[in-house]
């Protein structure tokens, strides 16, 4: 794995109006690697990502895609400089079809033969989308829909998947599938991940990590750590409120 | 009866187009545009001053063909500042701002109209000739006929497109989530820009046509033919470009029957009115409409 | 006394002076300015208070004028005239506005210019209607321009007064619910389909009584010009340039577009005549109005009024944002006013499960989003329901709420609340909180606070307005029941703060005021320590406890800190997908594999609970 930085987040801040939510985040996410966002709703993990894609404004700090200064990029632009994005909640077009989604996936795919091709390669990764290609999203449950914006995502062949929340609504076994899928797209397209979650689950993944408490990077760990950091998370959740004893 | 039914249709194909426009905008941006049939009246406006008194400067009266051009030009570039300057600043606010704003647009170009070319009738001559043709007992102008026509190339190519070309499957990402079409790449300000362009043209053709069909167009009558596409586009479902025509012609049949049967002046606005309600009443979405028309 | 007080009443005597001292004939142009004024007016509480646009009062106009003159000529006294154009008028309006409560307010606004149309070109034509070659008989007492301007000017104070009415009663609370939360408006009480027709209602008595003022100086009305479609185009410039909700603006938008133009004979600069360029002036002002200012010219005079106010030093500093530590002692007692709310007996019975769900299912698009829940909640409880993003725990909060349509049986106090209309819940004794702060941003916290206790007003709005029955003495009540309730929270000191410009960590504690206010018996808190610090969130459980412990609230909390459940709940439900796997006491059921593994995942449920 190369220490070239693919994605790095320099003291970023930005809010909403008068609102301020994130408050100078760094971090960074390097090529080839998986990389968890964690925290708890509130934290400010969503409006990180949406400040990093553009469709929030940054109001200081940067955001570097392979060294190129993107913060004031709009998400169509950077779309086009190999980041793809797996929203919250999972953004399907609901009234689209299955292939429709697909399709729009690879819309800034010029080359008509290689839109073919990941066409194949999705149908080949995901038979059910293969079988439910004319059905419309809005009618697949939701673990498809999980499997088919991921199949979106990848359908431009990009160097890095943006994944917001993937575990929203899904059950620990439809996460874990969710999850598998991820480790095995990064493992066999060299795709970095960017997973920002609440579910500590992810960093069971990841190859390094940071944890996000309102609008601060409040924790961040590599390699081995990640394991202590998976096991500080679960203390918290379980009781370690301010002043309570764990026995 | 049947002429009445015919010539109805052709009326209805004329609000059709400019309904067309209100359905794309709606869909693509959720701003109802009230200012559509005054774009198309007042790029035709300026077609015919030409027309009649000459392009300022050139001295060269257009023919009536090139009126429909100038409708449909001038339309567009209306269309497209009205987009940029008033429609997209007003993204984050509450849809009945843009609506406010849409409706402001069509006054000052009404007035605009009233103040260059005064109150009284400006005489349309036909863009497309003065032939005429014969179907089942209905004498059909030229115009009435090239609405039609135009009308089923509109639909046509608006099929193709949203189902053929890469930029209209844009167009309907937009229209369904625009946050999620911007992750994907679609640029999403491209989208708006096209919808205002269209709506603008496909007006302009309206106003062209229409108003050569009745012989004659008056600052303000495209708000009322405007109101009948509007009528035909709620009727129809606000986002369904197919209930925009459905409910377009609907209106225009409606009128035509109504109006020729009745003795009574307004009776045909009665009839619009209450074939408006009704839908609403029965079926807020519209006849082809989606959850999203409501 | 600030100086921005007192400046509208000073700049509206000094413009009564100034008008009473011009010639008749000008006078008598000013009665149709306010004849307009007060028609835009009216136009302007649909628009600024419930959000709605109508293009159809130029035709509410008319037909104010025509019956009008109408009656008037037939021998009935004047007075007479003018309240049966002011009954016909609103009569019209709300008809006009019936299909408000079918569509929302875009294609309300098609059916209001289908209206404008068919009443130009209708109703307008018919003799009958238009009181052809009848005319008014000018009342003796006011023979004279001045004594009808000053007539005028009593109506329009009238008019104003009605205004103040509507706004500090139940009526403008509930009309910026539909405005801003219209989903949402039930849980306070609010219904919305009523509270629209009365503002439509509303709107039409007052363009009555401006059409009335027409009618009378004009005495026979042959042209039908002042109602046409451009008319109610150039209300609606006069209302938004002049500043949506801003009487005075308004007002000056009235003289502006439609007087200026009388008493110049012609515009300097572009040598036009001025009842050419006024009108097309007004509507690029609306344009450029909507676009760029907004608040209009009531923008710009609030803005003189606060420079006034600080210029001379009277102006107020920004107040903490943060709620102030509460006195325990001294708020409980005050706290148990609370406690008293007219309920029936049957509702105050102690019964043991205060809430009660069977095998409720909801279901969005062929999805369920709950599937089969069953659940009880016993009274004095604080009950948790946890789970993962998702998993279903706002969708029974809406399902509790009634703001979705849910199967099964859900009983409060063996009240089925499935079927029932969702605006009862707060009468029964419900009341809730949002993800996402479902009150009003754009209104003041003492307003929000007011709004959350509709209920406690029974009297209709329109009763409400003109002073019926208990509603002053209600009226009072919930004021002092808002105080009571923010100081229970620490947050007396914002009262007069607009909502949208507090933090969210603040808004939320507003949310729950309000709620509290409201006297309920079960209080549903969705999300309430998200984005808190564990301090805040720590000092909202004590809180939360007090409620219970002083006030008998039973709750029931969604939430994602877990120490918290674990610290303040009775009883916890887990819920996955829609489905409860997992309920008992909080100890227990957040160590349980399944619970453990929906937030970190199945492995770890293996090793089980704690960390050696």
């Amino acid at each position: 794995m190369s220490t070239q930085v693919a994605l790095h987040v320099d003291a970023l801040s930005s809010g909403y109006g008068p609102l301020q939510v994130l408050f100078g985040v760094a971090f960074d996410v390097r090529a080839g690697e998986i990389v968890a966002l964690m925290g708890a709703n509130g934290s400010g993990k969503t409006t990180t990502l949406r400040t990093i894609t553009g469709q929030l404004k940054a109001t200081g700090g940067r955001v570097l895609l392979d060294g190129e200064d993107v913060t004031r990029m709009p998400p169509e632009e950077l779309v086009r400089r190999g980041i793809a994005v797996v929203p919250e909640g999972r953004g399907m077009l609901r009234d689209l079809t299955v292939e429709q989604n697909l399709e729009l996936g690879a819309y800034v795919v010029r080359d008509r033969r290689a839109v073919r091709d990941a066409f194949e390669r999705a149908y080949a990764a995901f038979p059910v989308l293969a079988e439910r290609r004319q059905q419309a999203a809005g009618r697949l449950s939701g673990g498809q829909q999980q499997m088919l914006a991921l199949a979106r995502a990848l359908m431009s062949s990009p160097r890095l998947l943006l994944v917001d929340e993937a575990s929203l609504g899904l059950s620990p076994a439809m996460t874990e599938t969710a999850f598998d899928l991820l480790l095995d797209v990064n493992r066999t397209a060299g795709v970095a991940v960017l997973l920002v979650e609440q579910n500590a689950l992810a960093l069971d993944l990841a190859n390094r990590a940071f944890v996000l408490e309102r609008g601060r990077v409040v924790d961040a760990a590599e390699g081995a750590d990640v394991r202590a950091m998976q096991r500080r998370l679960r203390d918290a959740y379980l009781g370690a409120e301010a002043g309570e004893v764990t026995s | 009866m049947l002429a009445r039914l015919i010539t109805g249709l052709t009326s209805g194909a004329g609000y059709a187009l400019v309904a067309v426009g209100v359905v794309l905008v709606f869909r693509s941006m959720r701003v109802l545009s009230l200012a559509q049939g005054e774009i198309g009246a007042f790029g035709f406006f300026v077609g015919l001053r030409w027309a009649d008194r000459g392009i300022p400067g050139v001295r060269w009266h257009i023919s009536p063909l090139l009126t429909l051009v100038v409708a449909v030009v001038v339309s567009m570039l209306v269309a497209l500042v009205v987009e940029r300057f008033v429609v997209r600043p007003l993204a984050s606010r509450p849809p009945i701002d843009a609506l406010i704003a849409t409706l402001g647009v069509a006054l000052f170009l009404a007035l605009l109209e009233k103040e260059m070319f005064g109150t009284a009738a400006q005489f349309a001559p036909s863009p497309v000739g003065a032939w005429k043709i014969e179907v089942f007992d209905a004498t059909l102008t030229a115009p009435r006929v090239v609405a039609f026509v135009v009308l089923v190339v509109v639909a046509v190519l608006t099929w193709a497109l949203f189902t053929r070309t890469r930029f209209g499957l844009g167009v309907l990402a937009t229209a369904g989530d625009p946050a999620v079409a911007r992750v994907l790449g679609v640029r999403v300000r491209r989208v708006y820009r096209f919808a205002w362009i269209v709506a603008g043209a496909l007006a302009g053709l309206a106003a062209a046509l229409l108003g050569a069909a009745f012989g004659g167009i008056a600052p303000f009558d495209m708000t009322r033919f405007g109101l009948r596409a509007l009528a035909g586009a709620v009727i129809g479902g606000l986002d369904s470009i197919p209930g925009a025509i459905v409910g377009s012609l609907a209106v225009g049949v409606l009128e035509s029957v109504v109006g020729g049967t009745f003795e009574e002046p307004g009776t045909a606005e009665l009839a619009v009115l209450v074939l408006v309600l009704g839908t609403l009443l029965v079926r807020p979405r519209g006849l082809l409409g989606t959850e999203g028309a409501t | 006394m600030k100086p921005s007080q007192i400046l509208a009443p000073v700049a509206v005597a000094v413009a009564l002076a100034w008008s009473l001292l011009l010639g008749d004939v000008k006078i008598s142009v000013l009665v149709g300015v306010v004849a307009i004024a007060i028609v835009a007016l009216g136009l302007d509480v649909l628009v600024a208070w419930v959000g709605e646009l109508s293009i159809a009062h130029a035709a509410f106009f008319g037909i104010a004028a025509f019956t009008t003159v109408n009656v008037g000529d037939r021998g009935a006294p004047w007075p007479l005239a003018i309240v049966a154009a002011v009954a016909a008028t609103a009569l019209a309006a709300t008809i006009a506005g019936l299909p408000s409560l079918r569509i929302r307010g875009l294609q309300v606004a098609i059916t209001t210019l289908a209206f404008q149309v068919f009443a130009e070109r209708y109703l307008f034509t018919r003799g009958d209607v238009t009181a052809a070659g009848r005319s008014l008989p000018r009342p003796a007492m006011l023979e004279g321009d001045v004594q009808l301007y000053l007539f005028a000017l009593v109506c329009l104070a009238l008019v104003l007064v009605l205004r103040h009415r509507i706004a500090v009663t139940k009526a403008a609370r509930s009309f910026v619910a539909v405005r801003e939360a219209e989903s949402r408006a039930p849980c306070f009480g609010v219904r919305p389909g009523p509270t629209k027709l009365l503002a439509y209602a509303l709107s039409g008595a007052i363009v009555g009584l401006g059409g009335a003022v027409f009618a009378m100086k004009a005495g026979s009305i042959s042209a039908k010009e002042p109602f046409l479609l451009i008319e109610s185009l150039q209300l609606v410039a006069i209302v938004v340039v002049g500043g949506r909700g801003s009487a005075a603006g308004i007002v000056t938008a009235a003289f502006l577009v439609k007087g200026v133009s009388q008493f110049v004979s012609s515009v300097p600069l572009v040598d036009a005549r001025p009842d050419r360029v006024f009108p097309i002036t007004s509507a690029a002002l609306l344009v450029a109005s909507i676009v760029a200012f907004p608040d209009g010219i009531g923008g710009i005079y609030r803005a003189a009024g606060r420079g006034a106010d600080r210029l001379l030093g009277k102006g107020g500093a920004r107040p903490d944002p943060r709620p102030q530590p509460v006195d325990p002692l001294g708020t409980a007692r005050r706290g148990s006013t609370l406690l008293t709310v007219p309920r029936p007996l049957r509702l105050r019975m102690p019964v043991p499960a205060l809430l009660r769900a069977r095998d409720v299912v909801v279901e969005f698009g062929g999805l369920a989003a709950l599937d089969r829940i069953s659940l009880e909640v016993r009274r004095g409880e604080i009950v948790g329901l946890i789970g993962a993003n998702g998993a279903g725990k706002s969708t029974f909060f809406n399902a509790v709420s009634g703001l979705v349509r849910a199967s099964g049986s859900i009983t409060f106090r063996e009240v089925e609340l499935v079927g029932r209309p969702a605006a009862e819940r707060s009468a029964l004794g419900i009341a809730r909180t949002f993800q996402d702060v479902g009150l009003a941003r754009s209104e003041t916290v003492s307003t929000n606070m007011l709004l959350a206790q509709t209920w406690l007003v029974p009297t209709p709005a329109a009763g409400a307005i003109l002073g019926f029955g208990r509603s002053a003495a209600d009226e009072r009540a919930v004021r002092h029941r808002a105080e009571i309730a923010l100081e229970l929270f620490g947050l007396q000191h914002l009262a007069d703060v607009r909502l949208g410009d507090l933090p969210y960590g603040t808004a939320r504690i507003v949310e729950i005021a309000s709620a509290v206010a409201s006297g309920p018996d079960l209080l549903l808190l969705d999300e309430a320590s998200a984005g808190l610090a564990p301090e805040e969130a720590h000092a909202l459980g004590d809180r939360l406890v007090a409620l219970r412990d002083e006030l008998g609230i039973t709750l029931v909390v969604v939430e994602h800190h877990v120490p918290l459940v674990r610290r303040i709940c009775d009883y916890a439900y887990c819920l996955e997908s829609g489905a409860v796997v997992a309920e008992g006491e909080p100890a227990v059921v957040t160590e349980q594999p399944r619970v453990v593994a929906s937030f970190l995942g199945r492995a770890h449920a293996a090793t089980g609970g704690r960390v050696a």
